[in-house]
């Protein structure tokens, strides 16, 4: 019986270690441990139950809720295909080179696109360009990002927001580290205590970490830049929790709750479903005052107020001057993100701009990768320690 | 000690109340045999935490719970020396004269060591269930800690060396994604994934945690609540809102909704105020979806 039962068994590990295969082809990243673990597991469940199978399989499986959700069907359609072809192994892995190649040849769009402005460095006319192709993409494309080239851009925003927002402040603290000797806490902790020293205490400065307030404008003149400014709002929302983001074009509305708890696609759609105004028309001042009376203490002196807008104000200038005159005093610092001041004929001459422009700390273009490594550069001389600026050097010489 | 079987699992689980379906029982079951800890993730209030209290009530063993907050560091988790006592310890012996080496090894010894969850855990006679709660409150820098425990079972404190588990523990953590899990904590663990119930399923727990309830009562809840969750809400109840607000109407011993009731017990379901002000806004299309009727007058 021992015999008989053997070539089956084989063919049975054989299948996992195909089924681990065919999963890696779907992202799940599975090593020799996992298919051993599969293994294991197999030998504990009762093998007359499909059912029982699948879900063990799952559960040793997967490794998040993405690739729990999705292991079901993958699961199936796995064992449709062993059932389909005989020769398995063979032709499952022909599949699997031939769909490789596929995705080579064709990457999505919406993909190439983001990568093509997240390192383009070249000339402004061709991002220009580059928008009016974006605006062509519909609602879907978005929803089919790859994850990684999200998380990779989330990433360097996720540099970015922390060498913005950690600034040294003179207060120290201790620290496990032995750079600095705390003298006074290592002589107050011995007087407290014996008399004597019996512990050296070190010391490093404080971090204070200042809030953002990201302030976005999605207006109809903004249509071009603005779903490409969503990606933007949704890394920065995603990499730093102190970080309130209002998207404004008639009204204000508060999205920070969308965008930190929904996946990117969900995030995008209850955002356009939830906004009636979306690229409607644009009263910067009104919003901005609105946004002042509803939430008086929004800001404070660690607030970082950023602007994305191109400035086409259709609302009373002496609106705007009040508004924006309110929030410089309030906060610590304005940075207006222009994406039209990256055009090298560029005069700051709309209306909204000139009223603003006396109230407004650090005026940035913002239209492809490199204008948003400027803004950190821009900054470094104004609130930066002697170490971090060498630190944003090293990046936006990167 | 003998592992159970899964149908001793799936049989414990029910003696204790515990609602599940096959695939929390195979979680548990591959678990227990395989010995990795069991990641479970889910929105709040569906049941994560109950798993690993079932869990120690039906092996009869302890529950040690560590509950992970941001800050949370290996003082408070895996071990501390207990630092007034090796003074007081050494202020004692001044006068004895003793070798300085045998000094230190006496001081660094298990009785001057405290001992917090972790290394509680793994020193335990009799395996207990350990539970980590909301790991992804703590900081990334915890959960490297936490790695030479789950993967190795043991723990190096310098002074003394490494710990070996004297049992295994049963592992269960949990989260709430509000954070991103490290690939090398996930790749140790058994992943569960538990979403809101089922309508029946949420039915047979309310009528198990409070059976005094009107059936007719009871179903109407649990398809409010299903309705409720359909809505874009900030926090979206669990089972244990709908636990919390059977259990409330049943004691106002109520036999069916109606608006007025919802309106007036609408807080023991949801805690923000822009949600309530949402579910009320359209509190009679839920009703309608509900099967309940206004009251006409």
């Amino acid at each position: 019986m021992a015999i008989g039962q053997l070539p089956q068994q084989t063919e049975l590990s054989g299948n996992i270690v195909l089924l681990c295969r065919f999963l890696r082809h779907h992202g799940f990243r599975l090593g020799p441990t996992e298919a051993s673990d599969a293994l294991t597991a197999l030998s504990l469940i009762p093998i007359s139950n499909p059912r029982m199978i699948q879900q063990g399989l799952r559960v040793v499986l997967s490794r998040n809720k993405d690739q729990y959700e999705r292991f079901v069907d993958l699961y199936n359609e796995f064992w449709e295909r062993m059932k389909r072809d005989n020769q398995s192994k063979r032709k499952l892995n022909d599949m699997h080179e031939s769909s490789r190649k596929k995705i080579g040849q064709e990457p999505e769009p919406s993909l190439q696109m983001l990568k093509k402005w997240l390192y383009s460095e070249g000339e402004t006319q061709e991002e220009v360009a580059g928008y009016s192709r974006m605006e062509v993409l519909s609602k879907k494309d978005f929803n089919k990002m790859d994850e990684d080239e999200l998380r990779l851009i989330m990433r360097l925003i996720q540099k970015m927001v922390r060498l913005l927002t950690h600034q040294q402040s003179r207060l120290r603290k201790a620290t496990k580290l032995m750079h600095t000797l705390d003298v006074k806490r290592t002589v107050r902790l011995g007087m407290r205590r014996t008399g004597d020293i019996q512990r050296f205490i070190f010391s490093e400065p404080k971090n204070k970490r200042l809030k953002i307030l990201l302030l976005c404008d999605v207006s109809k003149s903004m249509e071009l830049y603005s779903r490409f400014f969503i990606y933007l709002i949704y890394a920065f929302q995603q990499s730093y929790d102190k970080i309130t983001t209002h998207v404004f074009s008639t009204a204000m509305h508060d999205v920070s709750k969308l965008l930190a708890n929904y996946d990117f696609g969900q995030a995008f759609e209850l955002i356009a479903e939830r906004i009636p105004h979306w690229s409607g028309g644009t009263r910067i001042g009104q919003c901005f005052h609105q946004f002042l009376m509803t939430n008086p203490r929004s800001m404070d002196k660690k607030t970082l107020v950023m602007i994305l807008s191109d400035g086409w104000d259709t609302g009373e200038p002496a609106l705007l001057k009040e508004s924006m005159s309110i929030i410089h005093k309030s906060c610590r610092k304005v940075i207006w993100l222009n994406p039209l001041a990256g055009h090298p004929n560029y005069r700051p001459e709309v209306t909204g701009i000139q009223t603003a422009l006396p109230y407004i700390d650090h005026m940035v273009a913002a239209h492809n990768l490199e204008s948003l490594r400027q803004v950190l550069v821009g900054l470094r001389g104004s609130f930066r320690s002697y170490k971090a600026k060498a630190k944003i050097k090293g990046i936006s010489s990167a | 000690m003998k592992k159970p079987s899964i149908v001793h699992i799936q049989q414990m689980l029910k003696d204790q109340a515990y609602i599940s379906d096959d695939t929390i029982g195979m979680s548990i079951y591959l678990a227990m045999q395989l010995s990795k800890p069991l990641l479970v993730e889910g929105p709040a209030g569906v049941g994560k935490t109950e798993i690993a209290k079932v869990m120690a009530k039906a092996l009869n063993t302890r529950l040690i719970r560590l509950q992970c907050y941001e800050g949370l560091d290996s003082t408070h988790a895996i071990y501390e020396w207990n630092y007034q006592h090796q003074l007081l310890y050494l202020k004692m012996s001044e006068n004895e004269q003793s070798a300085l080496e045998e000094l230190e090894s006496h001081i660094f010894s298990d009785k001057f060591l405290l001992q917090r969850p972790l290394l509680e855990a793994i020193t335990q006679k009799k395996p207990p269930v350990l539970l980590i709660d909301e790991i992804d409150r703590a900081d990334e820098e915890f959960e490297s800690f936490l790695l030479e425990v789950l993967s190795d079972w043991q723990i190096t404190i310098p002074e003394l060396g490494t710990i070996k588990a004297t049992s295994v523990p049963y592992i269960i953590l949990t989260g709430n994604r509000t954070r991103e899990l490290s690939e090398a904590l996930r790749r140790r663990c058994l992943y569960l994934w538990i979403d809101y119930p089922e309508f029946e399923k949420e039915l047979s727990i309310v009528k198990t945690k409070v059976p005094q309830i009107d059936t007719k009562l009871g179903a109407q809840v649990c398809r409010f609540m299903q309705q409720l969750r359909e809505l874009n809400l900030d926090k979206t109840p669990g089972i244990s809102e709908t636990i919390d607000w059977a259990f409330a109407l049943a004691n106002m011993h109520l036999s069916h909704l109606d608006k007025e009731v919802v309106e007036s017990t609408l807080g023991v379901v949801l805690k923000d105020w822009e949600d309530i002000r949402h579910a009320k806004d359209s509190l009679s299309e839920l009703l309608e979806k509900t099967g309940v009727s206004s009251r006409i007058l």
